[in-house]
């Protein structure tokens, strides 16, 4: 058995068929943590300049570069192990440079508040034995972390859950659409209006406080009544519900206060976003956003948004992520503007615009190493083909050798 | 010989709202192949209620360009699947969604990647292009 790293629910389950030293196969993966395992069609290659070169010629001039900067950030992290993320913070102390993941942009706020204790939060396993109530909030599971419902939540036989979804679990859908994870909660899906989830925690502390809610009074009665009589409930928070309260997020706190009966669990996407979160927490009380001087300073400035829009980094390493892909558009003139270091497996659109590109090995399938699933939980990844190209591990210490 | 006035006429435009979803499909097609047909196919597309298309006048395959200040796209019109009471369209997040979201995050750093408001017509252009979206950007050299 081996692990998938498709997204943060980091399946341990999978078989995974070799051939010629491929992934011919894979059994119980999804459809995206088989793609993965299987690889993609367009390799990177070491290039300077967009000319193709070797990889100690790519190093070299990524050492240049990170030397070089006066305001270095070093972002990405999230599709890379444990021990890559504790050498790339190393890395960013020694450099003094600025340091971000992509939680900036995604679930980060609620990973902080959950780090800091101020959100009650449970692990997966728990869910799978315990939970009778689930509530996907501004989270489509079935298309995010599709194996979410099957391995750990509503379909599964729990020990305290014998008779599963047919009897022993009920799962509710809030969202702006009917997703897929939405169908499946058949009578308990909740349409709110974009932007509309703010309102709807306010009624629905309304209706747990025994209140009557002026928003959509029958339908929110009810689903305090389901929520009152759980005995094991958990809120899994979606980037929409995210998204959507960034203003007061706050206001889940006061929610969850309403719920002791209740668990808060952050639906992850990418990998390991958890792990560099934990690392980083561990490191400087803070999940994201830090420049590194005599201390960690946090400041919102150190987002790669607005690090970008204020001009107040004049190089960016990135690992693992392709944020000419993810980020708006007005703002991808000022990432194209200054030295751009590009370390990932595939060619990405990022990769397109680099300076310097250093393809490293696939995690999970060249090279090995660990990661945090999306409820805290260490999980063992698998190298399970050989390969040439070096792990992001590897290329932290050659890259914190060459500064040293 | 008669002369067809419809092609000197501009399409009528619609105010449309747009929130972003992640789809399991586009998922693995991109981490196939970022640059392939069928990332394309399933990113390129903006799926709209029955009522809505009605409204617009549009049928599913039309293309269509959407645009605000931020940006300008032209994707692939659908009707969309489930019963959708209108007034909100939904794109697969992905870089031609992101192609419409403000930079402007009122110092916060978290991108309004769901709320999108842009202007949509009837169009007889390209889909366009991760290619595309990307040439702005390409650069031959920076000196360091």
């Amino acid at each position: 058995m081996v692990t998938c790293t498709g997204c943060a629910l980091l399946c341990d389950d999978i078989e995974a068929i070799v051939e010629n030293n491929r992934i011919k196969e894979t059994r119980n993966a999804c459809r995206r943590g088989a793609a993965r395992m299987k690889g993609c069609v367009n390799r990177l290659v070491p290039s300077i300049d967009q000319q193709p070169t070797d990889i100690e010629s790519s190093i070299r001039k990524t050492v240049d570069i990170i030397k070089n900067a006066r305001s270095i950030m070093l972002f990405g992290w999230n599709n890379s192990t444990c021990e890559a993320q504790a050498k790339g913070i190393r890395l960013a102390k020694k450099l003094n440079a600025v340091i971000d993941d992509t939680s900036s942009f995604c679930q980060g706020l609620l990973i902080e508040r959950i780090l800091q204790k101020k959100l009650r939060t449970c692990s997966l396993d728990d869910i799978r034995n315990k939970a009778d109530v689930l509530v996907y909030w501004g989270s489509d599971a079935q298309d995010s972390q599709p194996r979410h419902l099957s391995r750990f939540s509503y379909f599964p036989r729990g020990e305290s859950r014998q008779r599963g979804y047919e009897e022993d679990r009920k799962a509710i859908a809030i969202d702006v659409r009917e997703s897929n994870t939405a169908k499946i909660c058949k009578g308990h899906f909740y349409r709110i209006p974009l932007k509309g989830d703010r309102e709807f925690i306010l009624a629905l502390i309304e209706a747990l406080s025994g209140k009557v809610p002026v928003y959509d009074t029958k339908k929110m009665l009810e689903l305090a009544g389901i929520l009152k009589k759980a005995e094991f409930g958990a809120i899994f928070v979606g980037i929409g519900l995210t998204y959507s309260i960034k203003e007061d997020f706050d206001i889940l706190i006061a929610l969850a206060e309403k719920l002791p009966n209740f668990n808060i669990m952050p639906m992850v996407g990418h990998y390991n976003m958890r792990g560099f979160n934990e690392a980083l927490f561990k490191e400087t009380g803070f999940v994201n956003r830090v420049k590194f001087e005599k201390e960690a300073i946090h400041d919102d400035k150190y987002s790669i948004m607005e690090s970008l829009i204020e001009k107040n980094i004049d190089a960016i390493m990135i690992v693992g992520s392709d944020p000419l892909a993810s980020l708006p558009r007005p703002i991808l003139k000022d990432l194209a503007s200054i030295p751009v270091v590009c370390i990932d497996p595939c060619i990405s659109m990022t990769s397109k615009i680099a300076t310097v590109t250093i393809p490293c090995a696939v995690t999970g399938v060249e090279s090995g190493g660990t990661a945090i699933r999306m409820d805290g939980k260490l999980i063992r990844l698998s190298k399970i083909i050989t390969s040439g190209y070096m792990p992001d591990e590897e290329i932290m210490d050659r890259l914190l050798e060459a500064i040293s | 010989m008669s002369m067809d006035i419809g092609k000197f006429l501009k399409s009528p435009e619609y105010e449309i709202k747009i929130t972003t979803y992640r789809d399991i499909f586009q998922a693995e097609a991109m981490e196939r192949d970022r640059f392939g047909e069928e990332y394309k196919m399933f990113s390129a597309a903006i799926s709209i209620s029955k009522i809505d298309m009605q409204k617009m006048g549009l049928k599913t395959k039309d293309r269509v360009r959407i645009s605000n200040s931020h940006g300008s796209i032209i994707v692939e019109a659908k009707e969309a699947k489930k019963d959708e009471p209108g007034g909100l369209a939904f794109m697969v997040n992905s870089p031609w969604s992101n192609s419409l979201v403000s930079g402007d995050t009122q110092g916060k750093g978290i991108p309004e990647f769901k709320n999108i408001n842009a202007k949509i017509s009837l169009s007889k252009e390209e889909i366009t292009t991760l290619e595309t979206l990307i040439d702005t950007f390409t650069r031959k050299s920076i000196t360091v």
